[in-house]
């Protein structure tokens, strides 16, 4: 008989032991909580990561031989005639081939000068104008703006001469059920992307090619295709704007910024302060603006201050940024926007003023598509943590407001490029055949807000003696050199690399405000006993204009039937006053200076051709060194002056005479053509990988050396 | 009534297993909050998820997931590491408090009338013979002794006649030992056997102190019903449920309070 030993059987203590003792054994994922079922439930969380890579791994086994000979057919087709096994794609927003050159030639940018010396370095001709979206936009599609649509930042609403975003519109969700007050959106907010054309990792893709694509700007809303791709340039803010920042403050004594950011107000809470991050709109058509309530609490003696916000308390010192935090704004039934944003803490007394990031979309929760497929943007986020995903990250505005100093805006901006350049060289690893490209936007960033100390005269650096001005430039060239470095020494002799930049840069010194010259012309009339016009045109008489200007370098007619006012007849007439325009403006002069404001005049019927010219502004202003559109001007608004002294810290810029800023080309291999153009890149790619070129492109292949050494 | 009872929960101790759960399941995402790296833990976690999105994502790039393969087997070799020491700190609580808990879920106590089994085990097969057992008056010998020397057993048949904590008596070799029997319809804390030496099986079967090393009894049991408890049309054994109810509620309150496990 076994009475003792079935008893202990039956009763389940000692086998039930050993089975969770078995558990944290055998499965000891689970074991960091699992001390007894109690504990069991942080084994599953752990538990389900092997399950599913345990799945995954017998998914792709099974379907690894149908999976094997679909690619080995693809590749077949897309490598068989490949000259290359990787084309690495590098692109510096903006940087100079002048400056470049001169770095190089005082024994700077060892990097950028082997591949000079080895390979290929070139000017690389830009678009008409030179500015970023509508030059990354021809390097994707390898067409003219004609064709992809992009003109400008900003393109204008022909039916009230309003601004909107060239690449994408968000709009609501169409349908909506009405609850009361509240009339809750059934259904995601509708993104459009305005881009036309078709990127040329498409069809890289389509032929099988591996795609890694790093925040190329103008890629957002992130299309479908064969790779991966994380949206750069253009992706909003969670408000759904380009970047507005938040500044909060105990002193109220400062004005509303003029584009960019908010002041918000601090207020006394006891022995600490409360403020709060304005959000988006209430999806609930409530019509407020929701907001994300934070404490602070400042330690003066320690020169610190603790937030806390939602279920986050941290710590910050004067004179740091925060880590990024999650940031959730609540509209009520449910409905939720979350975000992330960085604070900076700038003073803690005698007042109190807390500068805040824009808030970006959590690249790990997106509400909006940032990446394609979705889950590549959490990939990243998961690997490297929360970063920034806002198009234009880094903080500009704050800077020329002065919310933010000179290093508190490099710490910013380099915070970013170190994130982009941990992605980018994720992307190179899980890229060993394919296409790897990235866009590194920190170099336009800097050179825009740092151009005045590298000026010798510019206005905005007048008081700053010579010897004392940073050599932020020169810092950051180095910078990029260091990383082209890293790059070539993780590449083969069978990748080749390109370093391109869209278009260079000039110093920003004097402002032209076009509008006003068109007024004082009689091209732009105002409102009866109006001299002046607010932004976006809100004096102008459209009944009798015939010319304005918006965004940064196109100038428009006021064409009948076109624009809703228009008086200008489409023809004859539209065709004289183009031509009495440039006539006029062509090597305008500013009086103060005595330099050429006005460069040249370019008619978008001869520079531009495709199936959306008709969207096209009617000439592109070239300005002259030295100039550019005034912020006045860009924003539709009509001031006295004609040209002024630029005296904020955007002292650089790039929206001249195209023919003035080209871009950069360096490359590992010789390239043999004399003249080459950002338009070139996408069919010398695509030919590279052996693939027929579409007969719409406008760029033609250049011709590249088979290895490192060899000549063309 | 000498013995502890708590009648509430008597016919169906359910709700109070279902509570002690969720109590330690909280209980047990606090501890873990407040032993482990919490920052630590949640970039190691972080780091298998995308090892995880890598394979999916790179799935056509042959040496990409190999790699992604490798770092999912050492991200969990962090990961272990990291929760090492809070799964220590824990460990040895909760065992303990399951070895009590079971005293009082994992058996049923004896009911008036039902018969059940006393069984003695001797140091010496010859002492058998003389072994006898001795029952307080609210117990009787339902059936002779019956003795199996092979396995140096003896076996009585007893019915309890009504409830109560009683004392039985072994008498072997020229001495007497006691085994305490619980006879009640509540919920008590019941100990199956009483042995000598062995603390690692004392700890996990018997609720009584030890017997003494030189005593020519073994060990004396009684054949208590193991308890099944009846929820979600099944019959769980006790700590199985208490596994998943506790992991459930661990789930819960981690999210709930943000906690990284």
């Amino acid at each position: 008989m076994k009475l003792l030993s079935s008893q202990q059987r039956n009763s389940g203590l000692f086998p039930a032991l050993l089975l969770v003792i078995g558990f944290v054994l055998l499965f000891p994922m689970r074991s960091e909580a699992y001390a007894g079922p109690g504990a069991g439930f942080a084994v599953l969380s752990s538990f389900w990561t092997i399950f599913a890579a345990f799945l995954y791994s017998f998914y792709a086994l099974v379907t690894w031989p149908m999976r094997q000979l679909l690619r080995m057919f693809r590749r077949r087709k897309a490598y068989g005639k490949a000259q290359v096994k990787r084309v690495v794609i590098v692109g510096f927003d903006g940087m100079d081939p002048e400056l470049a050159n001169r770095f190089m030639g005082e024994g700077k940018l060892p990097n950028l000068t082997k591949l000079r010396d080895s390979g290929t370095f070139r000017p690389l001709r830009t678009t008409f104008p030179a500015i970023s979206p509508v030059a990354w936009s021809t390097f994707q599609t390898g067409v003219n703006p004609g064709k992809h649509n992009i003109y400008d930042f900003l393109a204008r609403d022909l039916k009230n001469y309003l601004p909107f975003l060239s690449s994408a519109q968000i709009s609501e969700p169409k349908r909506h059920l009405r609850i009361g007050k509240y009339s809750v959106p059934l259904g995601k907010p509708e993104i459009k992307g305005l881009r036309r054309g078709t990127p040329f990792w498409h069809w890289l893709g389509k032929a099988g090619v591996f795609c890694s694509v790093i925040r190329v700007p103008v890629t957002f809303p992130p299309e479908k295709f064969p790779g991966v791709l994380l949206s750069g340039m253009c992706v909003p803010d969670l408000k759904g704007s380009q970047g507005t920042f938040c500044f909060c403050t105990t002193r109220m004594d400062g004005g509303r910024f003029r584009e960019g950011g908010v002041r918000i107000p601090i207020e006394r809470n006891g022995a600490g302060f409360r403020s709060y991050i304005p959000g988006p709109e209430n999806p609930l058509g409530t019509g407020s603006e929701l907001r994300a309530d934070f404490k602070l609490r400042p330690d003066v003696k320690r020169g610190q201050a603790q937030i806390e916000i939602d279920s986050e308390t941290f710590t910050i010192k004067v004179g740091e940024y925060s880590e990024w935090i999650p940031v959730k704004f609540e509209a009520g039934m449910g409905f939720t926007a979350r975000g992330i944003c960085r604070f900076y803490l700038k003073e803690i007394s005698p007042e109190v003023e807390v500068y805040v990031t824009p808030v970006n979309i959590d690249p790990g929760r997106p509400d909006l598509p940032i990446s394609h497929p979705v889950t590549y943007s959490i990939y990243l986020a998961k690997l490297f943590g929360p970063y920034a995903t806002l198009g234009l990250a880094e903080d500009t505005w704050a800077l020329n407001e002065e919310v933010l100093d000179d290093q508190a805006f490099l710490a910013q901006c380099y915070g970013n490029h170190e994130d982009r350049e941990r992605m980018f060289f994720d992307a190179l690893e899980k890229t060993p055949q394919g296409l790897c490209a990235c866009v590194f936007d920190t170099t336009d960033r800097v050179q825009h807000m740092f151009w005045r100390y590298l000026d010798k005269d510019h206005p905005a650096a007048r008081d700053v003696p010579q010897d004392q001005k940073p050599r932020v430039i020169q810092d950051l060239y180095d910078r990029m050199d260091s990383l082209i470095g890293r790059v070539m020494q993780q590449i083969d002799d069978q990748t080749l690399l390109l370093v391109i930049s869209d278009h260079g840069f000039k110093s920003f010194a004097r402002c032209m405000n076009l509008n006003a010259w068109l007024h004082q012309n009689g091209y732009l009339v105002l409102k009866d006993g109006k001299s002046e016009s607010g932004d976006w045109f809100e004096d102008v008489d459209w009944s009798r204009t015939r010319a304005y200007t918006m965004g940064l370098n196109g100038l428009y007619l006021n064409v009948k039937g076109r624009e809703r006012e228009g008086i200008v007849e489409a023809g004859a007439e539209a065709e004289a006053l183009k031509e009495e325009l440039r006539s006029k403006l062509d090597r305008l002069v500013d009086p103060a200076s005595g330099k050429i404001g006005i460069t040249g005049m370019f008619d978008c019927d001869a520079v531009y051709a495709g199936p959306y010219v008709d969207n096209a502004p009617d000439l592109i202003v070239g300005y002259g060194e030295g100039f550019r559109a005034s912020w006045d001007s860009v924003m539709g608004k009509v001031t006295t002056a004609i040209f002024e002294d630029n005296l904020k810290a955007w002292s650089g810029d790039h929206c001249v005479d195209p023919r003035l800023v080209p871009g950069v080309l360096f490359s590992n291999r010789k390239i043999a053509i004399e003249k080459p153009a950002i338009v070139d890149v996408a069919p010398t790619v695509m030919k590279l990988f052996g693939l027929e070129l579409p007969s719409y492109l406008d760029g033609k292949p250049w011709a590249v050396a088979t290895q490192t050494q060899d000549s063309v | 009534m000498p013995f502890r009872s708590v009648n509430f929960f008597a016919s169906t101790p359910l709700l109070l297993v279902l509570g002690i759960s969720i109590v330690i399941g909280l209980a047990m995402v606090i501890v873990f909050r407040y032993t482990s790296d919490q920052k630590a833990i949640g970039r190691a976690k972080d780091r298998l998820k995308a090892h995880l999105l890598a394979v999916r994502l790179f799935q056509d790039q042959l040496p990409v997931v190999m790699r992604a393969y490798g770092r999912i087997l050492s991200g969990t070799c962090s990961y272990l590491r990291l929760a090492f020491t809070p799964f220590l700190i824990v460990l040895l609580p909760i065992t303990f408090l399951i070895v009590q808990l079971d005293r009082y879920f994992g058996w049923m106590p004896l009911q008036p009338a039902q018969t059940f089994l006393v069984e003695a085990r001797v140091e010496d097969p010859a002492a058998l013979n003389e072994a006898s057992l001795q029952l307080p008056p609210e117990l009787s010998s339902s059936a002779p002794a019956v003795h199996v020397p092979k396995d140096k057993e003896v076996v009585w048949r007893v019915v309890a006649e009504r409830e109560g904590q009683y004392d039985i008596q072994v008498a072997a070799a020229g001495q007497t030992v006691s085994k305490q029997v619980v006879v009640s319809p509540g919920l008590a804390r019941i100990s199956p056997v009483r042995l000598r030496g062995n603390l690692w099986e004392r700890m996990f079967t018997s609720g009584e102190p030890a017997l003494a090393d030189n005593s020519p009894v073994q060990l004396i049991a009684i054949s208590y019903p193991p308890r099944v408890i009846r929820f979600a049309w099944m019959e769980w054994n006790w700590i199985v449920l208490f596994f998943v109810v506790s992991l459930i509620a661990g789930f819960v309150f981690k999210s709930v309070l943000g906690i990284q496990v």
